[in-house]
């Protein structure tokens, strides 16, 4: 049996719900939750830490169940996006607090390692008060890890932060847990999070799971249109001409995309093309592997920090690719420009 | 040039206005009385009577006040459970009460119910005595320390005593280190304001413990009956009394930065 396992989880607080929510997760997995607001998503971490008595379903860790045990018995710790500090305790007593119950010895020796792990060792006699937003979710970070938790669940511990901070934030983070090959469940809402922490995704609307596994899956397989769109990738409405030898061939709107994905020839389809997997060129590419090519027109350069979105068109359809910015400077691109548009046929998804 | 704003005008003088009507009624409690009569009156037997009981039942009711408004409190900050309205209604009901009224309802429970036989049989008389004043006193802070409880509770981040909870804390003890701390100040204000209403309270004591004197004679019961037998020296040393007791009161009220 898995570590965590969660049986048809249904709670309803009113203005959030779960509903028959049900995955497993094994030791030291990282699995991120993304989701719209109201998903329900903090519902099911304090569920699974019990402040909450779930109406109906099963939690159990290690096999054993847990559904009905005191919080204080479960051993799971938690982070918070705006951290929880305890304000009338120094950052040191806050970080001791939890240790404090649990053993006599060590307690010193045990704040000072993982401060100086995550670099809040400087800190210790301030109050919370006087920290930084960083500073600060450190503290509640070594706070939960130093009593050494069988789980850590997170609810948007860096979307608190500016962007530095949270990329500094978030090596320090990774660092920790894998030294300590915790198990972690954390709540974003910034993909850059998923891509580097989590090895599980699982997608949250209106208080139901409607996916979960690995972040290739997820991410390169989506269940629906909701979760493709939500994950940012592009959508499309196709008719499947042909398939023989693993390849089928989708016309999507007179322009034939190849998969390597199988679908019955004549069935009406969705296609899922995820924009770091599109290359642009101005030139016309020849001899090349990749079974996609399509002329297309540039339209818009959208920015967003060290990557553009480039949106470009092709009769009607239309594709968000993700450049970084340098190649933009490179290829000397401007709206207006004719490009193609190269796709491997394994990025091709049927969804 | 700017505009005269005749509306701001206006408001400012009305709020002005009954300002300085009530400071002109407060200081004249302290100009009309001669001095010397008030500390001659401070220190007449009666008085030292009223003003020992009205400080020792002030504070054992407080006490009693504060036990109680802890829990309650917390209780309608905290949990859902069925009836909490109705508790929430009974609790603040007091507040809109006329104090004679409770009086007369407490008289009536604590007098020949079997409520208050039963507990004249353990030695609990609350009509006419001294242990009726802190019954009257408390039952009419009650609502106000509760309340105030209540607001400080809500400010309070439940996610601190969730986190607490996570990290191996009973409830019971996670209320000790972290939501009674946090309180400081609303507990704080909540005590300054029961001691006041205690101290300040007039009908529900006239009614339950009866207006006896030298017996059942706390502060605002010497007012009155002074100002019945036309002493009108008692009766505004009293009155001077009285007022440094609240203006201390919510004088710490207001540096406590607490919401009613």
């Amino acid at each position: 049996m898995s570590f965590l396992q969660i049986d048809n989880l249904s709670i309803n607080l009113g203005e959030f719900h779960l509903q028959q929510v049900s995955f497993a997760l094994e030791q030291s997995d990282y699995l991120t939750i993304i989701g719209p607001t109201g998903a329900g998503k903090t519902i099911l971490l304090e569920s699974i830490i019990g402040f909450w008595k779930p109406d109906s379903g099963r939690i159990s860790m290690e096999n054993r169940d847990i559904t009905d045990e005191l919080p204080e018995r479960r051993r799971i710790g938690i982070v918070y996006q705006d951290y929880a500090l305890l304000p009338h305790f120094t950052v040191y007593k806050n970080i001791a607090y939890g240790l404090k119950k649990t053993e006599e010895t060590n307690i010193r020796e045990k704040v000072l390692d993982i401060s100086s792990s995550l670099g809040i060792d400087h800190l210790l006699h301030r109050k919370p008060a006087t920290l930084s937003g960083g500073e600060q979710q450190r503290a509640a970070l070594a706070r939960a890890l130093v009593v050494r938790p069988k789980l850590l669940l997170m609810d948007e511990p860096l979307s608190a932060l500016d962007p530095k901070t949270r990329r500094e934030t978030r090596i320090l983070l990774k660092r920790a847990i894998r030294e300590r090959d915790t198990t972690v469940i954390h709540i974003t809402h910034d993909m850059k999070d998923v891509w580097a922490l989590a090895n599980k995704v699982a997608i949250f609307r209106e208080g139901r799971l409607l996916q979960f596994g690995s972040i290739e899956q997820v991410f390169t397989r989506p269940r629906s249109e909701f979760i493709a769109d939500f994950v940012g990738a592009s959508i499309f409405d196709g008719k499947v001409t042909a398939c023989h030898s693993g390849v089928s061939t989708i016309q999507i709107n007179g322009i034939n995309l190849v998969s390597l994905d199988h679908a019955d020839p004549g069935t009406e389809v969705k296609v899922a093309v995820r924009p770091e997997d599109i290359i642009v060129t101005k030139i016309p590419p020849k001899e090349i592997s990749a079974q996609n090519i399509i002329g297309a027109r540039l339209d818009e350069i959208v920015s967003e920090g060290n990557t553009c979105i480039l949106k470009l068109s092709s009769g009607r359809i239309s594709l968000d690719v993700l450049v970084a910015n340098n190649a933009v400077e490179r290829l000397q691109l401007e709206p207006g420009d004719e490009v193609y548009a190269i796709i491997k046929g394994a990025n091709v998804r049927i969804v | 040039m700017r505009k005269i704003d005749i509306f701001r005008l206006t408001f400012i003088f009305i709020s002005l206005f009954i300002t300085l009507l009530l400071v002109f009624a407060i200081v004249a409690l302290f100009l009309v009385p001669d001095p010397e009569d008030v500390w001659h009156n401070l220190l007449s037997e009666e008085m030292r009577y009223s003003l020992k009981l009205s400080l020792l039942t002030g504070l054992v009711s407080t006490l009693l006040v504060m036990l109680f408004s802890l829990p309650i409190g917390y209780t309608l900050s905290r949990f859902q459970f069925p009836g909490k309205s109705f508790v929430k209604t009974i609790i603040d009901l007091p507040v809109a009460f006329p104090e004679l009224v409770l009086g007369l309802c407490l008289l009536l429970l604590f007098g020949n119910t079997w409520v208050g036989k039963a507990l004249q049989s353990v030695g609990l008389n609350f009509v006419f005595t001294v242990k009726g004043v802190v019954v009257a006193q408390f039952f009419t802070a009650l609502p106000y320390a509760s309340r105030i409880m209540k607001s400080t509770f809500d400010y309070i981040d439940p996610r601190m005593e969730f986190v607490s909870r996570s990290l191996g804390y009973s409830r019971f003890e996670t209320f000790v280190n972290i939501s009674l701390p946090l309180a400081r100040n609303g507990i704080l204000a909540s005590t300054v304001i029961a001691f006041a209403r205690c101290i300040g309270t007039f009908g529900t004591v006239l009614i339950l413990a009866g207006g006896t004197y030298m017996k059942t004679e706390v502060l605002p019961i010497t007012l009155y009956l002074n100002i019945s037998y036309g002493n009108m020296g008692m009766a505004l040393t009293s009155g001077i009394v009285l007022m440094v007791v609240s203006f201390i009161a919510i004088y710490i009220f207001e540096k406590t930065e607490v919401g009613l």
